[in-house]
């Protein structure tokens, strides 16, 4: 296996995740289009570290760590505003959130 | 030998496992095959020996995203998810255009052009490592992680108890 398998494969998942944001309309499958696109990302971040020169330094590792952490928080700050929003629209159709426009 | 068959089955669980995700209707089931995506991923991260992190993949995001998306699901709209015409967003053509140009403009070359690197040198188990790192170089960090986790938990329950919006008294006619 080479850097260049994993790299290729962390670009497709991340146009996987970056296709569900651009074409569904429901909030909550933007919100886990948005979560595969960080994962493919930290799929990167380890498959680096594993292929430098000193992996003993663990730059990738960290990163990933605490890139999870944000996104942890990010999903439940998310989530938490999809509710909202729900509760005021009394939907999650992103298409019909639109009152700015009007 | 062993390592490519794994890749080759765990890429493709992933790969499988995020298509179906973006692309059910029924969001139940989206969630679930958004958890064998993570699965996959974090299998991936086994096998690039990066043990710890695949644990924490494992406990955050298949333990504790994926209640949290079910719950946030059934709070809100009818769990089986959007009537025919109202799955995908109008200007679906265009983005599905531009995801496709960013997997080849932005990400495929670059890739291509990097200098071919293969089999990587043998590494120590590295939890041990990443403990030490935690409290010697990165601890400021770690604690500004804390706090953003502690704010975050504060707004998303301020912001799922529904800020009573002010009601709007008599609005002119």
């Amino acid at each position: 296996m080479t850097l260049h398998h994993y790299l290729i494969l962390a670009a497709v998942l991340f146009c996987v995740g970056l296709m569900g944001a651009f074409t569904r309309r429901n909030a909550i499958v933007v919100l886990f289009s948005v979560e595969i696109m960080l994962n493919a990302a930290n799929l990167n971040f380890i498959a680096f570290w594993r292929y430098s020169d000193n992996p003993e330094l663990l730059h990738g590792p960290m990163f990933t760590l605490f890139a999870i952490a944000v996104a942890a928080a990010e999903v439940a700050v998310g989530l938490a505003l999809v509710i909202a929003v729900y509760r005021h629209f009394k939907t999650v159709d992103l298409e019909s959130i639109n009152t700015l426009r009007e | 030998m062993n390592e490519e068959i794994s890749f080759w089955i765990l890429s493709a669980i992933a790969v499988l496992g995020a298509l179906v995700a973006v692309r059910k209707r029924n969001l139940i089931h989206g969630v679930f095959a958004l958890l064998v995506f993570f699965a996959g991923l974090s299998g991936l991260f086994l096998l690039l020996l990066a043990e710890f992190i695949a644990a924490v993949q494992v406990l955050v995001y298949i333990g504790a995203v994926g209640v949290l998306l079910l719950f946030a699901i059934m709070l809100t709209e009818r769990v089986a998810g959007d009537d025919d015409r109202r799955m995908i967003s109008r200007g679906w053509s265009w983005g599905l255009l531009a995801a496709a140009a960013v997997f080849v403009v932005l990400l495929l070359r670059p890739i291509q052009q990097l200098p071919s690197q293969d089999a990587a040198q043998p590494i120590k188990p590295s939890v041990e490592a990443l403990g030490h790192k935690l409290i010697n170089p990165y601890v400021v960090t770690l604690e500004v992680l804390a706090l953003l986790l502690t704010a975050a938990l504060i707004g998303a329950v301020t912001a799922a108890q529904g800020l009573s919006m002010p009601k709007e008294e008599d609005s002119p006619e």
